[in-house]
């Protein structure tokens, strides 16, 4: 309960310091809409189902393209954490993919995958990839050799002890690299729409940005944003709760 | 459990056995040729100077270590590491922490392949014998060091290995406590004999609980002195005014301080040349 009302204090010190702004500043919506402005945007918004239709879209590019990254990423952390030689190949590899723009690999991602969904989600995976996988694969090097070592004298082949030990001990440091992997897959998931997509969040922005001059709309779009990403967030954090018990 | 023939051991026979490990300086020798029969069932303990190879002895006989040179064989054959013939408890105890006591030792069950319906119970029951039992389901951070070396004691148990591995079981524990663990033990065995070897830095606790007690010389270690304990058994806790077990303390602390000598000679010439 003190959390929820520390939470709710925060968010009203926000709106209120927000319309102070716009309030003292003297600034028209089209630069910085009140808060109120973007609320009954956003009404509107969602009873002509507009808001909805793009918000759907994103929401199933996020869901699917963080679903295969985290997966994709996890297995290879796996595979890098157990093996130098996997890692001493691959990890050139890995860093170049992430340290190249995503805006950059956007449009030609977009056009080898068919520029539909698919192309999409590949985009989101890949954002969400790196962080995860290299998380994956620091923890899995910080199972306790000891623990190892007795695991053998018990029989335990080296499947089980990836099962039994390395994966377990890994969890704390895979779904810190899983919070900040699904951040990004959002930030993935507008980038992609932004490269070839005729529906989303990210279209709407455009839209309310360059073709309607609809500045509340925008932050409709933005909030919209804002809210899916605590919420994925905050499922992780979830997940982590059950998953982690140590 | 009532089904499973009580196994009184497995002989393990090192025949000149070395191991060496490779280190920035150099090769490192912890063993050198070291040659030990210990009978099936007997009750042997290993006591030497620190850094003498007790523990790379364990882990050969585990099989969790190949020797460099010479053989290892349990019951006739080479051991492989979970081949269910030798059971073995770490002087860490290195439990799971993210599973409870009860898990821990259900685990050695699981990989012995024993079904999931029978694992409880008989995890209970080894927790029960090393007088766990009321904290089966905490995890492994709540226990005392002495708990925790009990729980991997019942660990080592559950699967009713044929030959024993304890390394410094009760460190943990304080000398008076430890006492009364000895003779638990030393009762544990009578109940269901097998080979023990078990690895000390106490006199006290080797004349205590061993038929026969092996010292090793330093680093290489190999065997220096292997003195007999013939005290009947059992044996109670507190052996302070036996005259025998005097007598044998003595014997056995003299085959260390020999020994130690040899390791601290280098030291005494290195002082006569300055």
């Amino acid at each position: 309960m003190r959390r929820i009302g520390a939470a709710l204090v925060s968010l009203g010190a926000f709106l209120l310091a927000w319309k102070l702004v716009t309030v003292l500043g003297g600034l028209p919506p089209y630069i910085l809409p009140a808060p109120e402005g973007v609320l009954e945007r956003g009404v509107r918004a969602v009873n002509s189902g507009v808001l909805w239709e793009h918000t759907a879209v994103t929401l199933l590019e996020i869901v699917l393209g963080f679903a295969v990254g985290a997966s994709a990423a996890v297995l290879t952390g796996i595979a890098l954490g157990k093996s130098v030689l996997i890692e001493r190949v691959l990890s050139p590899y890995i860093v170049a993919a992430q340290a190249v723009p995503i805006l950059a690999l956007a449009p030609l991602l977009d056009i080898w995958f068919g520029g539909g969904l698919l192309a999409r989600v590949a985009i989101c995976a890949l954002i969400a990839f790196f962080p995860i996988a290299i998380a994956t694969m620091v923890g899995i090097r910080a199972a306790d050799p000891l623990l190892d070592e007795m695991l053998r004298s018990l029989g335990a082949g080296p499947a089980q002890r990836t099962r039994l030990l390395d994966i377990p001990s890994a969890l704390p440091v895979i779904f810190g690299g899983l919070r900040v992997g699904v951040t990004l897959a959002v930030i993935g998931a507008v980038v992609a729409e932004w490269a070839g997509a005729s529906t989303g969040l990210g279209i709407l922005i455009n839209i309310a940005n360059f073709g309607l001059f609809d500045t509340p709309l925008m932050f409709v779009a933005l909030a919209v944003l804002a809210i899916i990403g605590l919420a994925f967030y905050g499922l992780v954090v979830l997940a982590e709760r059950r998953l982690v018990s140590h | 459990m009532g089904s499973n023939p009580i196994p009184s051991g497995l002989g393990v026979d090192i025949d000149g056995v070395g191991a060496r490990f490779p280190t920035p300086g150099g090769p490192l020798d912890a063993l050198a040729d070291l040659s030990l029969d210990v009978p099936a069932g007997s009750f042997t303990v290993v006591i030497g100077p620190n850094g003498c190879g007790k523990s790379t002895l364990l882990r050969l006989v585990a099989g969790l270590l190949e020797p460099s040179s010479g053989a290892v064989r349990v019951g006739g054959s080479p051991p492989r590491a979970g081949d269910g013939r030798v059971g073995i408890a770490f002087q860490q105890p290195r439990l799971v922490p993210w599973r409870s006591v009860l898990d821990n030792v259900a685990l050695a069950l699981e990989l012995a392949g024993v079904a999931a319906d029978e694992r409880a119970g008989r995890a209970t029951e080894a927790l029960e014998r090393v007088g766990l039992a009321g904290v089966a389901h905490l995890r492994p951070r709540e226990l005392s060091g002495g708990m925790a070396q009990r729980a991997g004691l019942a660990r080592a148990l559950v699967t009713e290995p044929p030959v024993l591995l304890l390394d410094e079981p009760f460190s943990a524990l304080d000398a008076l406590t430890r006492e009364t663990f000895d003779a638990e033990l030393q009762r544990l065995w009578l109940d269901r004999p097998r080979t023990v070897i078990l690895v000390t830095h106490s006199v006290a606790e080797a004349v205590a609980l061993a038929d026969r007690v092996v010292v090793l010389t330093p680093r290489p270690g190999r065997v220096a002195r292997v003195v007999a304990v013939d005290l009947p058994r059992p044996r109670p806790a507190d052996l302070t005014g036996d005259p025998r077990a005097a007598e044998l303390a003595a014997e056995v602390r003299a085959a260390l301080t020999s020994v130690r000598a040899l390791e601290l000679r280098p030291w005494a010439e290195a002082e006569g040349a300055a």
